[in-house]
Order: structure tokens, then sequence, then C-alpha cells
């Protein structure tokens, strides 16, 4: 098993004669959440699809746990910001949709109903625990066009995890949904965020390994132990964009306030740092995370088993 | 107001007096045209359209040696083609459609020629039919065959494209689906409703395509007797088949509503 979770390595997209991502190098290691920010057009997306298999990268090189990625797989969980969840199943099925894929096969759908039938009853039942989890325990029976955007979230959150992937990228998330639902969305990542610490500490191995793609900057700080800035506001901009900002964020509770004034400081470092055109500074002055390392208590990457 | 609603009771009063009103009238018409001349059969009265029903179910051939009634026979030999054309038609469509819609090297080749085919009205194709096919069982069986392929293939293949997203393909992936899963478990389940749907638009051209087919040169069916009796101006039975061609289509329109919400109970138009 590879140290990290996700490694990629001197990556580089091209586009006809346009020179979208350059460069890029980013190692996350099991149970982070890293939150990605960027202005718009800057290749969030992009990487996003290079990481997922859909758009291999033009150059470079990604492996999931030492696997390199050659098309979308089961290394690789999607959460999508519209859901992208199966109209035709109920919560419970869509939740055990991959175990389904993942231990039966066609011909046992076809003529063995009886080792069939046994194993989806174990696979519901796993289903129901997870989405108990998130919080959906009386959803079950329910087909996705009976579920308000919340809930369908929270659904499509448990079909990705429940089928153990060594990352899981979230686009956008939860930016489709109110105010209110999106705070317990992050608080559950948060209580995610806390199993992977216990695990960590008890020499397990995380099960939450998130890369979160959004738009709101507290959301990602408030949410993440780390946040990367993708952006051209460097001095090799015209080469595309790249990781201009590499820092870790401090670690919420999920009972801890929702107290955004804590990291107004960091907010403003990422703005400037990001999103600021008229800033132009080298590339790796705010890529410092590994540099960072020793000095954080309660991060993931700090803990060594 | 456009759209006020009214009370369910009214709803139902005026239903049935709509239905009323045509019987009504119909009664009108034919006394007036029976006045005129009484030996017409051209709008029968209800009585003698009682006759024409009663004469449909009368046995032919000689009592020692009874054939079926001109009904049965003529609805056998029509839902017959109905049934195995539609279905030969279905299947391929759906088959097609299908693969069309999940493989962009299928689509390239087929989409314009599709496109192209499924705007020539299969009725002025008959001749074709006739010169190739010849005139039996197999003509009026592939003619229904094709005139649905062509128009059904586009709509399943529009409804690959546009109900299932690249999301959920690329999702389906994420959860380890093999190309096959995928075109079973998410694409066809996902289109389940469209294609019952599709299924149900197409049985009102079935039927024209047919019965034209049926009065050119059929020696049994709905649309042969019918050409033939109106031929005699015996309308009485020519109206009773209509009828019958109504419920027919209703009947089959029921079944597929029903089939579709029992097998796709997640399904909201």
């Amino acid at each position: 098993m590879s140290e990290f979770a996700l490694e990629i390595k001197s990556l580089s997209h091209v586009f006809g004669s346009y020179r979208v991502l350059d460069n890029i190098n980013l190692q996350v290691v099991p149970g982070q959440i890293v939150a990605v920010v960027g202005p718009s057009g800057c290749g969030k997306s992009t990487l996003l699809k290079a990481i997922l298999g859909t758009h291999p990268p033009t150059q470079g090189e990604i492996l999931t746990d030492g696997m390199p990625v050659r098309g979308p797989n089961r290394n690789v969980g999607i959460v999508y910001q519209n859901y992208a969840l199966y109209d035709f199943m109920t919560a419970e099925k869509n939740v055990s949709f991959g175990l389904k894929l993942d231990e039966t096969s066609l011909p046992m759908r076809i003529f063995g109903p009886r080792k069939y039938f046994a194993k989806r009853r174990q696979h519901f039942e796993k289903s129901r625990e997870f989405l108990h989890q998130v919080g959906l325990a009386d959803a079950c029976g329910k087909y996705p066009n009976e579920m308000s955007g919340g809930m369908k979230q929270r659904v499509a959150v448990a079909q990705a995890f429940i089928m153990r992937p060594k990352i899981v990228l979230l686009d956008e998330p939860f930016g489709a949904l109110d105010e209110a639902m999106r705070e317990d969305l992050q608080i559950m990542l948060l209580r995610f965020y806390q199993e992977n610490l216990i695990a960590k500490r008890e020499g397990r191995r995380p099960e939450y390994t998130i890369l979160m793609v959004t738009h709101e900057l507290n959301e990602a700080i408030y949410v993440a132990d780390r946040v990367i800035g993708l952006s051209r506001f460097h001095t090799q901009g015209e080469n595309g964009a790249a990781i201009v900002y590499d820092r870790p964020c401090p670690v919420f509770r999920p009972d801890d306030p929702r107290d955004f004034s804590k990291f107004v400081e960091q907010r403003e470092e990422l703005r400037k740092a990001v999103f600021d055109e008229t800033f132009i500074k080298d590339r790796d002055d705010y890529v410092t995370f590994w540099k960072e390392l020793g000095t954080l208590a309660n991060s993931v990457a700090a803990i060594k088993n | 107001m456009i759209r006020r609603p009214i009370p369910t009771w009214l709803f139902w009063l005026l239903a049935i007096g709509g239905v009323a009103v045509l019987l009504g009238a119909y009664e009108v018409v034919s006394a007036r045209q029976t006045r005129i001349n009484p030996l017409q059969t051209t709008i029968p009265s209800f009585q003698k359209l009682g006759e024409g029903l009663k004469q449909i179910f009368q046995p032919q051939g000689l009592a020692e040696n009874p054939k079926p009634a001109m009904f049965w026979v003529d609805i056998r030999a029509t839902l017959w083609r109905l049934i195995i054309g539609m279905g030969v038609g279905v299947i391929a469509s759906i088959v097609v459609g299908i693969l069309m819609g999940a493989y962009r090297w299928i689509e390239a080749p087929l989409s314009p020629v599709v496109m192209f085919l499924s705007k020539i009205p299969p009725t002025a194709m008959m001749p074709i039919y006739f010169a190739v096919v010849g005139t039996d069982q197999k003509m009026f069986t592939s003619m229904v065959a094709l005139g649905i392929f062509f128009s059904m293939t586009q709509s399943i293949y529009q409804a690959v494209r546009q109900d299932v997203s690249d999301e959920a393909i690329n999702k389906a992936y994420t959860l380890g689906a093999s190309e096959m899963e995928i075109i079973y478990e998410v694409i066809w389940k996902q289109i389940l409703p469209k294609i019952i749907d599709s299924v149900r638009m197409q049985i009102g051209p079935a039927m024209v395509f047919l019965l034209a087919a049926e009065m050119v040169v059929g020696s049994a069916g709905l649309g042969y007797q019918i050409r033939m009796q109106s031929r005699i101006l015996n309308m009485s039975v020519v109206y009773v088949y209509l009828a019958i061609l109504a419920i027919v289509g209703l009947i089959a329109e029921w079944g597929l509503a029903t089939l579709r919400r029992k097998l796709c109970p997640w399904y909201v138009d």
C-alpha cells in the first residue's frame, strides 16, 4: 500500500495551444480533507477530471494508492454538484449499487437467485448502516425525486464512501444547497475527519480521504485540513495555472462553534495569493504544507505511526 | 380565467354530456337521412348498428361445416400482424437506439441514415414493400416493423442522450461497472419508461400503416373488411369496426400505461 492516497507527478494539461495546467505536483495522505479553490476557469475541473480519469492529462502521471489512473475506476469516488443519483433506485439501492456491481455478476443475477438475494440482503444492511451514518435512516425506501437536495447529496456521499475508494472527489458538492443543509453536510465531513484521526491514532488506515473543489473560501478553511489554491497569477502564469497556495488550515470539531473569525487572516492571505490578479509572486511562495507539518497538532498528516 | 379548477362532479357531468351529445346528434342526423331515403345505409340508426354488430359475430359457412365469424377472422389477422410487426420493430429499435446513444462510433454512421429514413412516410413506401417482399404476411409485418423502426430508434437514441448524463455513467465506472453493466443496469433501466411511452406513441402510426396496407392488398383483417363493407355500402359493419379499432387502441394504451406504472414506479412525467 502506498504512503499516499493520491499522488500527482508533474501534470500539465494543454487544450490545443492553450496551457491550462502547468506542472502540478501534489501528494495527499490517507485521511486528509483537501479543499481546492481558485478563480473560475483556472482549471479546477480539468484537474478533477484528470484525477477521475475521464480526461487524461497531456503530460504527467496520477497515482491513486500507487496505481496509475487509466480511466474512471474503483479507486476514485466522485460526488457531483447535481447529485447524479440513479432515478430508478431507492436511496438504499443507490447506496448499495456499487456493492452489487462489485460482488455479484450478471450470470449470478440471472441464474443464481438464491445466492444473489442472500448477497443483496447483506448489501442492503450495509447500505442502511451507511445511510444511518449520514443521517438518513428514515429515507432508505425513497426515490431521488422524493428527496430534497440535501438528502440526495447525503445519499451520493454514502454511495461513494461505501466502496471504500482511495480518495473521493467532491465537485462543488454543496453549491446547490441552502445554507442550513450546507452546514449540516459540512459538519458531516468534520465528523468523518474525527473518525480519520481516531483511526490514525490507533494505527489503522483512515477511511475518508477527500479532495473537495469549492468556491467558498470559508467552507474550504472550515471543512478541510489543507487548502490548495490553483491560479495563473504567478511569475510563470502564461504557462498555465499552478498550485500557488498549499497550506494547512485549522481543524474544527463537529461540535465546535462555527467561528469564521478564527481564520480571517488565513482567508485574506488565501484571497490575495490565489485570487488577486495584481499580486504576482513566485509560484512556490505559499506552497508550504509539508514544511509546516512539524508545527501541526491535530492533523492526520502529522500523526506518525 | 385560464385553468380555473372546476368541481369533480361538474367535470364528470360535462364528460358524460359530451358523449351524450355525440350520440344524440348522430341519431338526429341518421333519422333525417332515413326520412329522405328509408333504404339508406350510409348513416345507419342505432338499431341498424346493432344488426351490424350481430352480423359480424355470425358464424359463417354451412351449418354442418361452420367457419369462424367474420370478426374473429379479421381481428386475429390484424392483431397478429400488429403484434409480430411491432415486436420486431420495437426490439430492433431498442438495440440500435441504445447502441447509438452509448457508442459514438455507432452513432456517427447511423444517425444521418436513421434521421433521413425516419422522414419518409411509411405508407408512401408501400409500393416498395409490395415489389420487394410480396403481399403476404411477411409484407404486413415488415411494413409495420420498418414503419416504426426509424422514428422509434430516433426517440430511444434521443432518450439515452438526454436522460443518461455523463455523470451517471462516469459514476457507474467509479462504482466498478463494466460496459455491459452500464448498458443494462444504468442506461436500459433509466430509459425504460421512455421506451414504454414511445411504444405507446407508435401504436397509432403502426395501425395506420397496417390498415392502409390491408385496404390495398389484404384478404382478411380489419382494414380489408372495412374497405369491402364500405364498397357495398354496408356502413353498419364499418362503423362497428371503427368503434372496435378505438377500443383496441384504448386497451393497448391503458395496458402500456399500467405496465409503466408497475415497472417504473419512480417515474414522474
